[in-house]
């Protein structure tokens, strides 16, 4: 049984293989032979794919313990939701699930119909180069259907801090945005090949830019929330190697959603939009494998195995060499002489476009120094979050006063003493609010005040713009999506500034029927319990939390002894209100008579989520609305 | 030398010399904030005390953990060959044990004490830190 489902998942993944070579025919000779179309071809493609995913999942659910993979990486008793998240919890699956998205992206793009014929087949040849290369080193190098010999009773189970619903769909959600960037990647390959930059090419690429933009940002975002809430260090960004990979893509591919609005508008920024395509392609690359294989350590790392790092850095190198050697070749072409005054839109998208880069720099620098040392002088040393801290508010300042503007100015020229004229109402308002609340609670600091002033004034003039008030009826503009994102920006800013302002973290030593107090809000400490649950032995802790007399809700932190691998997790025990989240994590007790308790108010937190999430729906509202906004546009 | 020619050229070292000195500032800023990691032998090699904050790593020594009430600890971290006793005020995380590498960011004060102000968590009972590792190989403990 197990044999013959081994030998079935690898003979589809070889038929992947095979239809990649096919497809990737349009690149070699232009003459055809219809046996089977490309949408054909690529339904084959995704279809051997999915299968053999549906294997594994089957392998993992019956926990069949003859793979490698299910035997290092299940166990029989793990609830059903985490056996399945076990199926991308490792390395060789996490590789398929890639794989999947991969090959759905290029079977999606090969039924859309915005494209040429001809345009759409190069764009699928190339595509489908990178499956071949990809399930090539599924089989060669990583492959999950690897069988054993031995029988074993039970498997080595999967980490219990990785036992959580929010990550069974992070690591999902953060490939779809990665991948997404693969058919951008191809599309511009496309694009240079045939000489196409224009608008016509970046109509076809929007939707899926946006989309996969979104995705990206949702992936990450989830990533942070888990690090809050189960992580319980009392912060959501940590500037951990790991987030940077992550943080790295989606910075050169903010940049890039701009150009291609620009190119959409335009027809102008070609050669910027296709470095930015190929950048943030590989350095999602990047993100993915160079964490996957161990080059970072981290506890997202699953493997160390040099020669995937190695594989991955010479796909890397070659992709890289090609298609910049692809570039210069044609750049000249494709650039259209751009007749733009300095005082239009371009401008500023083109300024905000440098700022992003720069913080690019930043995070790059910070994250690869270490390695370099390590490797150069032997000399271990770790950048402090101050580093970014300090390296990236002066850019943030700047790029909150050029995300105000650039919307403002007109694609052709503007006069900048009209605008601010226009502005004068909010303007004011805003710098009243500031200066009342800076008062109000003691604020001094010019950076924080100044970054909650530009904030404020961003929120604002993007809500006004994407709304427009008619007496009674409220009507959403075509630009909707962007003014929802570029206000959440603002929402997210005020609230970043404002948590690293006010936070307060407090630690005691407690005994039962003791009260323990943190700013107004009393703890009142009641009981300990131990329990014993399925496939762990808990102890809690019971707090409530009032403030100023009125009962505000019960804690329940928890340590957690886990058998299988003995693994000691916290569960950190948040109570959400709309403006602070109060929070408790307790300590492995060392003694009878206290346990240590750490308190946390961390103050705008749901206003941060709420930021991100305005991100997120921005993004998504623009790809949709994609199509509609341009024929809009072409009117007007 | 043609008008585009001239203009671009203009541009393209305009750029450079934004992007140099933005490269300059960040490095800068990096050296500023940089957080050494040292193992016991290297640490008192250095002598390093002061106010710079640096990262201890090694083995927690056996029997060495005392707790004195209000969250303070006291324990010896040690890479076999030397050993730094090491003060903390916090919450020890959940894989803090005896016999386990640990890694601590704080001051070194000489004499072989360290006041730490973190000690940093790891998620894996068998993770050890690669630094941690490092150090152990360097002076012959390691065993695989």
């Amino acid at each position: 049984m197990s044999l013959t489902l081994s030998y079935i998942a690898n003979s589809l993944l070889i038929l992947c293989l095979v239809t990649s070579i096919i497809q990737s025919r349009f690149l070699f000779k232009t003459q055809n032979y219809n046996l089977l179309s490309i949408s054909q071809i690529s339904a084959i493609q995704f279809l051997s794919i999915l299968v053999s995913f549906f294997i594994l999942i089957f392998l993992f659910i019956t926990s069949d313990f003859n793979f490698d993979l299910v035997y290092f990486h299940s166990h029989s008793e793990k609830p059903l939701i985490y056996k399945l998240s076990g199926v991308w919890g490792n390395h060789e699956g996490s590789m398929l699930l890639w794989i999947l998205i991969l090959v759905l992206f290029n079977f999606l793009f090969s039924l859309s119909k915005s494209s040429s014929k001809k345009f759409k087949e190069i764009t699928v040849a190339v595509q489908s180069l990178m499956i071949f290369g990809f399930v090539l080193f599924l089989l060669l190098l990583s492959n999950p259907f690897n069988t054993n010999n031995e029988n074993f009773n039970d498997g080595l189970g999967l980490n219990p801090i990785l036992q959580d619903p929010l990550l069974a769909i992070h690591p999902p959600i953060l490939y779809i945005g990665y991948v997404g960037f693969s058919l951008i990647f191809s599309l511009s390959i496309t694009g240079l090949l045939t000489n196409e930059v224009d608008k016509k090419w970046a109509t076809i690429a929007k939707p899926w830019v946006f989309a996969a933009w979104s995705f990206l940002t949702a992936g990450i975002a989830l990533g942070s929330y888990w690090a809050y809430y189960e992580l319980g260090w009392g912060g959501y960004w940590f500037w951990d190697p790991v987030e940077n990979a992550s943080l790295m893509p989606w910075l050169s591919a903010t940049a890039l959603i701009h150009c291609v609005v620009v190119l959409q508008r335009k027809n102008t920024m070609q050669s910027w939009t296709m470095v930015l395509a190929i950048l943030t392609f590989s350095l999602s690359l990047v993100g993915t494998f160079l964490v996957r294989s161990g080059v970072l350590n981290s506890v997202h790392t699953f493997a160390s195995d040099p020669g995937r790092g190695l594989y991955i850095l010479i796909f890397l190198f070659i992709i890289l060499s090609t298609s910049f050697f692809l570039f210069a070749l044609k750049s000249e072409k494709i650039n259209k002489p751009s007749l733009h005054n300095i005082s239009s839109r371009n401008t500023g998208i083109m300024v905000n476009n440098w700022l992003l880069i720069s913080i690019l720099i930043v995070v790059f620098l910070g994250t690869m120094y270490p390695l370099a040392t390590d490797l150069l002088y032997n000399q271990s040393l770790t950048v402090g979050p101050q580093y970014y801290a300090i390296s990236i508010t002066p850019i943030i300042v700047l790029f909150l006063f050029f995300m105000i503007l650039s919307p403002q100015l007109s694609w052709r020229e503007s006069k900048l003493l009209k605008i601010l004229y226009e502005m004068r109402y909010i303007l004011i308002s805003c710098l009243t609010i500031t200066f009342l609340t800076s008062l109000y609670y003691d604020l001094f600091n010019f950076t924080e005040i100044l970054i909650i002033f530009l904030s404020l004034i961003l929120i604002i003039s993007s809500l006004s713009s994407g709304l427009n008030f008619k007496s009674t009826k409220v009507i959403l503009k075509s630009n909707f999506g962007q003014s929802i994102a570029h206000a959440g920006f603002g929402i997210f800013m005020l609230a970043v500034v404002s948590n690293a302002v006010y936070s307060q973290e407090k630690i005691y030593d407690a005994k039962v029927g003791s009260k323990l107090q943190l700013e107004e809000y009393i703890f009142d400490f009641k009981n300990i319990e131990q329990e014993e649950k399925d496939n762990f032995n808990s102890i809690r802790a019971y707090l409530s939390l009032s403030k100023n007399g009125k009962n505000l809700g019960e804690f329940s932190p928890e340590i957690r002894f886990y058998s299988d691998p003995p693994t000691i997790t916290s569960e950190t025990s948040i109570i959400h209100q709309f403006f602070s989240d109060v929070y408790v994590v307790m300590n492995v007790p060392q003694n009878q008579e206290s346990i240590s308790l750490r308190l946390h108010i961390k103050p705008f937190m749901n206003i941060l989520w709420l930021g991100v999430i305005m991100i997120i729906l921005g993004g998504i509202i623009t790809a949709i609305l994609n199509r509609k906004k341009y024929e809009e546009n072409a009117i007007n | 030398m043609t008008d585009t020619v001239k203009k671009r050229l203009i541009k393209f070292l305009v750029s450079l010399i934004i992007f140099g000195i933005a490269i300059l500032i960040i490095v800068y800023n990096l050296r500023d904030n940089i957080v050494y990691f040292y193992s016991p032998s290297e640490i008192i090699e250095n002598n390093q005390t002061g106010s710079q904050i640096v990262r201890l790593g090694g083995l927690v020594e056996s029997e060495s953990v005392v707790s004195d009430g209000d969250s303070i600890f006291h324990f010896k971290i040690t890479d076999g060959q030397e050993q730094i006793s090491v003060k903390y005020q916090g919450i020890l995380p959940n894989l803090f044990a005896e016999e386990k590498g640990v890694v601590v960011e704080g001051i070194y004060m000489n004499d072989r004490r360290f006041i730490a102000n973190k000690v940093l968590a790891k998620h894996d009972e068998n993770y050890m830190p690669p630094e941690v590792i490092k150090s152990l190989k360097e002076t012959g403990k390691w065993q695989e």
